[in-house]
């Protein structure tokens, strides 16, 4: 017994000692659900260039990413919203330097259940049915459907940059479901036939996504800046990364060719 | 109450015990059953072709002749379905733009669908995501991106007042009288040839790393992580435990205290578990700082402090429910408080102690709240042991959630996650399997 106790606490010293020496090589990413098939993308990329590098990616929303970043509990925040004054001044009084990194640009898209017949909404209708004005498709020119309204938690981006752009600040609705990601908004979406609910354009699979003033959500649309809910991806870190580290490989990753096509591949627009 | 009514009393009580057991053993086997059955397939599966390409390319597993030979006769198969493509795509450049423009899109859309089923084209640049660069592994979803190819859905809403109606148009349809019209039909009959599946036993499905955010490859960096966790958490829990429980046994004099202590204890047992996540996000990573980033290291305190209570108080059970004669015929012997309590109290509630920490490690391994905040992450590496103090992992319990939930590909990989349920499920029930057996075989050595 006393063997294994001594046995275990000698692994455990040079454990916390080698681990100090290796943290160079880890780099976790935290944050957005939307930026998440990019971040897992770059860091399967970057993991197969460079086996000895360990990234780990967490999809736990914009909002955990900036505090997970103000906390220096990660080495990049993936956010799909800029950070906010709030989140800078206490990244500043904890001793940590955000600095903003555009990734891509992506379109919010509202997506229905594909036996929906509406083909499209304005701004203003979709921010009736989230406020609960509108509640029922027959008001929209569908079939006489109760509207099952879903969001994304306030944790996240998207639905911080869907209350700035959307609603402009109105109240949404108390009835509305508030789901954790934009997968599940996807699939409960895909499982409701009444249903409605905005996610990142790399979720559109399976289900419709409706026309916004009248321009399809596409990454096409999104280029040539008609689309009316577009906003860039964000990566954050703190402090400029240096030259040569795998950090700095990594955020620089979306401007290389292999970048933009890993980007385009999964669904997103990349930054010219 | 008469006899007869007693009877019947008795007789009731005994019909609704029955009944209820048995219902219970209907929704056991109604849960786990399909359990087994679909993560079973993950590991046992229809694999195509292209499953073997991968196999030899990434792993280097397989007989690369064999394999290469069946990549060219499938080639061979395939070549065809090109040919005619490539044959329309020419005449579209001659035509009038009237026809190229009808049939731009839906060219496109008949590629996409052929490149979902078989993969890249031969000649065409090699995509950068894994999962664009390879056809269907599993004839299952072969079949699925088959039907793809071969039908378009479409939606009917052409009345408004009702949901719109799938309907499924032939592809074929949209080609007529071009040269790409037959391409359907020959997919269609020939596509055995073209991804020859065969039963496979995929086992290295528990030990591969996963590839591609879980499209390809298996899931050893889960089953390693969830085994670091729990084996982690009970290194803090049991010597933490263990002195505690004997300290309330044998050492605490009944004060207030100590009874408010012990309800503490009991309280501590119910809270829910993502509590226990928060605080060890807040007190572990945050105040402590025990580790830069979330890592096994936090994960594991997080799950021993949630698992302690329980853990202490099965140990106070088996502890007092050594008899009293024992500790007395010690303590008459001249043995010490100490001696009594280490070489004959523990050793007889050591059944008792042993199934408290066994069945508290299954609870570790399949948590899922107390290590989202504190230690798992979607993806990442198997980590090596000492990368355990400062690294996060993924690990089971929480990934069945990630890819029931946020993944952006939940259908394609299903299977991944009914084989990690099943690999959880497995664990724990072997867990309580070894708690039994261990308690059984432990307790007949000190009767013996």
């Amino acid at each position: 017994m006393k063997k294994i106790i001594a046995a275990t606490t000698a692994a455990m010293l040079m454990g916390i000692g080698a681990a100090t020496a290796g943290d160079a090589n880890k780099i976790v990413v935290d944050g957005s659900t939307t930026v998440g098939p990019i971040a897992k993308a770059f860091a399967e990329y970057y993991m197969g260039k460079h086996p000895d590098v360990n990234i780990t990616v967490s999809e736990s929303g914009s909002g955990n990413g900036a505090k997970s970043l103000i906390n220096a509990a990660c080495d990049v925040a993936t956010m799909s919203r800029p950070m906010k004054n709030s989140e800078k001044d206490a990244a500043k009084s904890a001793g940590v330097l955000p600095i903003e990194h555009i990734v891509a640009m992506d379109g919010i898209a509202m997506v229905v259940h594909e036996s929906n017949p509406l083909q499209g909404l304005t701004i203003e209708q979709i921010r009736d049915v989230y406020t609960g004005k509108i509640t029922n498709w027959k008001e929209l020119g569908g079939p006489d459907r109760p509207i099952v309204a879903i969001s994304r938690d306030t944790n996240s981006g998207t639905y911080e940059t869907f209350e700035t752009m959307v609603m402009k600040n109105a109240k949404i609705a108390g009835k509305t479901e508030y789901v954790g990601s934009n997968g599940a908004i996807r699939q409960r979406v895909l499982s409701t036939e009444g249903a409605i609910g905005y996610v990142g354009l790399a979720f559109r699979e399976g289900v419709k996504a409706l026309k916004v003033n009248g321009i399809e959500a596409t990454p096409e649309t999104v280029v040539a800046k008609t689309y009316p809910i577009a906003r860039p991806l964000y990566m954050y870190t703190n402090g400029r990364p240096k030259q040569d580290t795998p950090l700095y490989d990594f955020i620089t990753l979306s401007d290389s060719p292999e970048g933009k096509k890993i980007i385009e591949d999964t669904g997103f627009v990349p930054v010219k | 109450m008469n006899l007869k009514t007693r009877k019947i009393l008795d007789r009731a009580f005994a019909g609704s015990g029955v009944f209820s057991i048995l219902l219970m053993t209907a929704a056991l086997v109604v849960i786990l059953v399909p359990m087994l059955i679909r993560g079973w397939g993950a590991i046992y599966f229809t694999a195509t072709v292209e499953h073997r390409h991968l196999m030899l390319e990434r792993f280097d597993r397989g007989n690369p002749e064999r394999v290469a030979d069946e990549l060219n006769s499938t080639r061979e198969t395939r070549a065809p379905l090109y040919r005619m493509i490539t044959e329309f795509e020419k005449q579209l450049e001659t035509s009038d733009s009237e026809s190229r423009k009808r049939y731009t899109t839906p060219l496109r859309e008949l590629k996409k669908a052929i490149h979902d089923l078989l993969g890249p084209a031969p000649g065409a640049i090699r995509p950068m995501l894994m999962r664009d660069q390879y056809g269907q592994m599993r004839w299952g979803r072969a079949l699925v991106k088959l039907r793809n190819v071969l039908y378009r859905e479409e939606w009917d809403y052409s009345d408004p007042t009702r949901g719109g109606i799938k309907a499924l148009k032939p592809r074929a349809a949209e080609f007529t009288g071009t040269p790409v019209e037959p391409l359907c039909a020959y997919l269609e009959n020939n596509l055995t040839d073209m991804m020859l599946p065969r039963r496979t036993l995929y086992w290295q499905f528990l030990t591969d790393n996963s590839y591609d955010s879980h499209f390809f490859g298996g899931i050893w960096p889960e089953i390693l992580g969830t085994f670091y966790l729990a084996v982690g958490a009970m290194l803090f829990a049991i010597p933490l435990g263990l002195i505690a429980a004997i300290y309330l046994t044998e050492y605490a004099r009944e004060t207030r205290l100590i009874g408010m202590l012990r309800t503490c204890i009991s309280t501590l047992a119910g809270v829910p578990s993502i509590v226990f996540g928060l605080f060890g996000l807040a007190f572990f990573i945050n105040t402590l700082k025990v580790s830069s980033s979330k890592s096994v290291l936090a994960g594991s305190l997080t799950l021993a402090l949630m698992i302690l209570p329980t853990l202490i108080r099965a140990s106070e059970e088996a502890i007092r429910a050594v008899p009293h004669t024992y500790k007395e015929a010690a303590l008459s012997l001249g043995a010490g408080r100490w001696h009594t309590v280490m070489s004959v109290i523990l050793p007889a509630a050591l059944p008792g102690i042993l199934t408290g920490i066994v069945i508290s490690m299954g609870r570790a391994a399949g948590e899922t709240a107390p290590i989202i905040f504190t230690a798992a992450v979607s993806v990442g590496k198997p980590l090596a042991l000492w990368q355990v103090f400062s690294q996060p992992t993924p690990a089971l319990s929480w990934n069945i959630y990630n890819l029931a939930t946020e993944h952006e590909a939940v259908d394609e990989i299903r299977h991944v996650q009914y084989g990690m349920v099943l690999v959880l499920v497995s664990l724990v029930l072997i867990l309580n399997l070894a708690a039994i057996i261990l308690r059984a075989r432990v307790s007949k050595r000190l009767k013996g």
